[in-house]
């Protein structure tokens, strides 16, 4: 349990008859950037709440070795809050030293005359960031944080959260979006209606799934992607058959798919 | 105790910020007074020994059942109560915090009118103030007591508004501020001792300070404290 963060055993949760955790059994290591990822209803935001006490269970045990700080969705403060108010009064309750230049680290100090519902939703994501490390937590839960964010606004974010890491900081974060945990996470747990349908890192995933490659050609006809396990054979056929009909390639790029692709891949197959 | 300090004087302003409990505890009030003030006093000079007392109610009573009620729904209707667990605080806090803020709010108002009445009206002031100030913290405590009891239990702002009026409107006509009681038919007096306004009115008037005028408003509290516990209890508990 030394280097364990977060210690996870036979997590059970119902809501009456429907069971939305089924039983988890994971660790988090200290230091670690790792997701929660699942689809909207897969158990992600129940699971995390559990870790964070902010719910009870039903059964399991849940050990956290380390002190928390909960970066809660937005719409969690008063609406006429400023900025500012919420970082003293959260240092208050935490009992920590107020401290307003983290709103400057997190660039949002502009912001610090307006209210809570002035704000843009990046700027509430970035502050509930913000508020999240008052006390100085060892580890951060963080509860889709790039939602309803424009690209900019996301990777800013996604700099924070590195930045964290490079601290040391564990980092236990819920997300749909399979690019973002790619990206940032070194370990995913995927949740398929409440229970693991995987644990590992993202090349491990990429391994269990298969070697799949997406191919993107354009002609004058118009842009295809073909999907593929094989790419060489693909490639020789698809070349040879363009050839044949006398198309001319104008473009063309060669991937092996996003995260995404191999969650669908994932999901498809549970379900068969 | 400083956190819960800060906390109390933080919710102090927002309500301020918050122009529902502006318009509710302050604007509405004070206009109401100043114009049923000078009405009452011209149509029935003699109003103006209970001018104060009868102000005094119709300002907590709106303060209380109307503008409490939906601060409380923003809180406890919402995750804003996941920030209290979330930061180890107990979730009664935003309620203690809240009720707190209003009580010195409506305690303004009714100092306020206490001051003015008598320049503007001619109304008598209370003879015995230290009484009349402790009931005058009672009844507001009493009535507060209500609002926080319809604002957790009430889960949206359209039924609130219905069921805050359905208590507001009979607390005002029926407690002996706008016509004496015994006018009214059996049925209502009864109704209207329902109310805290009935007795928080008796209780302020000279020489009402009594355990009859008292006792009732003392139960009204300590229900709602259990009423509010219990609430919490199941919210904290999910």
């Amino acid at each position: 349990m030394m280097n364990r963060a977060i210690q996870v055993r036979g997590l059970k949760k119902s809501y009456d008859s429907n069971i939305v955790l089924g039983g988890l059994d994971f660790d988090i290591e200290k230091g670690e950037t790792f997701a929660l990822l699942g689809v909207n209803g897969a158990g992600k935001t129940t699971a995390l709440e559990c870790m964070e006490g902010l719910r009870k269970y039903d059964s399991g045990t849940i050990t956290v070795n380390g002190k928390m700080g909960i970066q809660l969705q937005s719409s969690t403060l008063p609406a006429h809050i400023k900025p500012m108010e919420a970082v003293r009064l959260f240092a208050k309750w935490n009992r920590a030293k107020t401290d307003f230049t983290m709103l400057n680290a997190f660039g949002i100090k502009e912001t610090t005359k307006k209210q809570y519902n002035q704000l843009s939703t990046g700027q509430k994501r970035r502050l509930h960031l913000a508020l999240a490390l008052i006390g100085n937590p060892d580890i951060i839960f963080l509860d889709e944080p790039t939602a309803g964010l424009d690209a900019e606004g996301r990777v800013s974010l996604h700099e924070q959260i590195r930045k964290l890491k490079s601290q040391g900081k564990t980092i236990v974060l819920a997300s749909h979006d399979m690019a973002e945990v790619e990206n940032l996470c070194d370990r995913i747990v995927i949740l398929n209606a409440g229970n693991i349908a995987f644990c590992g890192t993202a090349a491990e995933l990429t391994d269990q799934i298969g070697e799949k490659y997406f191919i993107h050609i354009k002609t004058r006809q118009g842009n295809s992607t073909f999907e593929t396990d094989h790419i060489e054979d693909t490639l020789i056929d698809l070349i040879g058959d363009l050839k044949h009909k006398e198309i001319r390639i104008l473009d063309m790029k060669v991937d092996r798919g996003t995260l995404e692709q191999h969650f669908i891949e994932m999901a498809r197959r549970e379900t068969e | 105790m400083n956190g819960f300090l800060y906390g109390v004087a933080l919710q102090w302003k927002l309500d301020l910020r918050s122009k529902s409990l502006l318009v509710t505890c302050y604007i509405v009030p004070l206009i109401f007074f100043l114009l049923m003030g000078g009405i009452f006093t011209s149509v029935m000079p003699e109003m103006g020994s209970t001018l104060i007392q009868s102000m005094i109610v119709m300002s907590v009573s709106m303060g209380a059942l109307i503008g409490l009620p939906p601060s409380l729904i923003e809180t406890y209707g919402s995750d804003i109560k996941k920030v209290y667990k979330a930061n180890g605080v107990p979730i009664y806090l935003g309620l203690v915090t809240m009720f707190l803020s209003a009580f010195v709010h409506l305690m303004i108002t009714c100092v306020v009118i206490v001051l003015l009445a008598p320049m503007l009206f001619e109304a008598a002031l209370p003879t015995q103030l230290p009484f009349f100030f402790l009931a005058l913290a009672i009844y507001i405590t009493s009535s507060l007591s209500i609002g926080s009891v319809l604002g957790l239990i009430v889960k949206n702002q359209a039924k609130l508004t219905m069921i805050a009026q359905l208590v507001f409107l009979p607390s005002i006509m029926l407690s002996g501020i706008m016509f004496p009681i015994d006018l009214l038919p059996d049925v209502l007096e009864a109704i209207g001792r329902i109310f805290p306004a009935f007795w928080g009115y008796r209780l302020m008037l000279n020489h009402g300070f009594y355990f009859e005028n008292l006792w009732y408003l003392i139960v009204i509290f300590f229900a709602a404290v259990i009423v509010c516990g219990t609430v919490l209890k199941k919210q904290k508990e999910k």
